[in-house]
């Protein structure tokens, strides 16, 4: 019999968990070892099914424990047997106690900005041909497609300083109200910058405020904003 | 958990999306540990694409939406209980 693990925490106790049910229905409870509580459910399959269900009892379990404190959350589809989760606890201990003191009293918050990557690189592959200037030389075949070339990597590198601009500016504008953030980047992309940002309790609807006078800053972009979460891209100590 | 106090507080679609997007890919791991299987034609569908940052997704379920909520509920039985949950 596998345990199917949620998250660990310092300060979670049964009474927060009592009726929650975790994957497959099944009950969980908590497996303590070295003062910490790892929650856990029994699980008989493996591996994880990756279904709706699953994924949507595997964060609602997380969210039970956020409601009362901040744990760390494991990713989806952890699996171990007692003695395996029993070692982990006991040799992680330190780093577990670490990445939970990192996250006391915060939630994960998630933004993602859109763009329209189509129109962006045309902006980029026209700001690139414009620096040329002036009437185009006259070229022969080779020489043209080493000027398109140039062009179009000089379109790649603009679209990239854009989106490195853009994901600047979110951090500048959070930077006060996130404790940490993890920010990703991907400027050839239509969701061009996925950030998750540690945000303390107290300060969540300021934050949120934030968002929303950011949001009608940029009416050309699409945002995506939801939480609060479990920590997910803050909890994680070198393996 | 999609932020209720902005646009996208009722689709369970996106919703679905975000929990993927944060449960998948982010975490602890116990090495070696972490063993999922894709059995959902559904998530196939919505979820895996989040899985290999494919995140084209979110713009067409941003974009839309309608006709891919049509999409998925012509795709079988779980899109039905997909879009009922």
């Amino acid at each position: 019999m596998s345990l199917y693990v949620y998250c660990v925490s310092d300060e979670v106790t049964g009474e927060a968990l009592a009726g929650t049910p975790g994957l497959a229905g099944a009950p969980v409870r908590l497996f303590e070892r070295a003062g910490l509580a790892a929650v856990v459910s029994p699980f008989e399959e493996e591996p994880v099914p990756v279904t709706r269900e699953h994924a949507l009892a595997h964060n609602r379990v997380n969210a039970v424990v956020l409601a009362r404190t901040t744990p760390l959350p494991f990713r989806f589809g952890t699996l171990a047997d007692g003695e395996r989760l029993a070692s982990y606890l006991e040799s992680r201990e330190a780093a577990l106690r670490a990445a939970l003191a990192a996250v006391r009293g915060c939630v994960e918050m998630s933004v993602k900005l859109m763009w329209d990557a189509a129109v962006a690189r045309r902006g980029a592959g026209a700001a690139a041909g414009g620096e040329q200037g002036g009437a185009p030389a006259p070229a022969g075949g080779g020489t043209a497609f080493l000027l398109a070339k140039r062009r179009e990597l000089l379109g790649d590198e603009d679209l990239r300083r854009r989106a490195d601009e853009l994901a600047a500016w979110l951090e500048l504008r959070t930077s006060d109200l996130a404790r940490a953030s993890d920010v990703r980047v991907r400027p050839s992309a239509s969701l061009v910058v996925r950030a998750a940002h540690l945000v303390a309790r107290a300060r969540v609807g300021e934050y949120r405020d934030r968002l929303r006078a950011l949001r009608a800053e940029r009416p050309d972009l699409r945002f995506l904003t939801s939480g609060p979460w479990p920590p997910y891209s803050f909890g994680s100590i070198k393996n | 958990m999609i932020d209720e106090e902005f646009a996208f507080d009722d689709e369970e679609e996106l919703s679905l999306l975000e929990t993927l997007d944060h449960v998948l890919d982010r975490g602890l791991v116990i090495a070696g540990e972490v063993t999922i299987a894709v059995a959902d034609v559904d998530l196939i569908y919505l979820g895996l694409n989040v899985l290999l940052g494919s995140v084209e997704t979110v713009n067409e379920v941003l974009g839309g939406r309608e006709r891919r909520l049509a999409a998925l509920r012509g795709g079988g039985a779980e899109g039905e209980e997909a879009g009922g949950r």
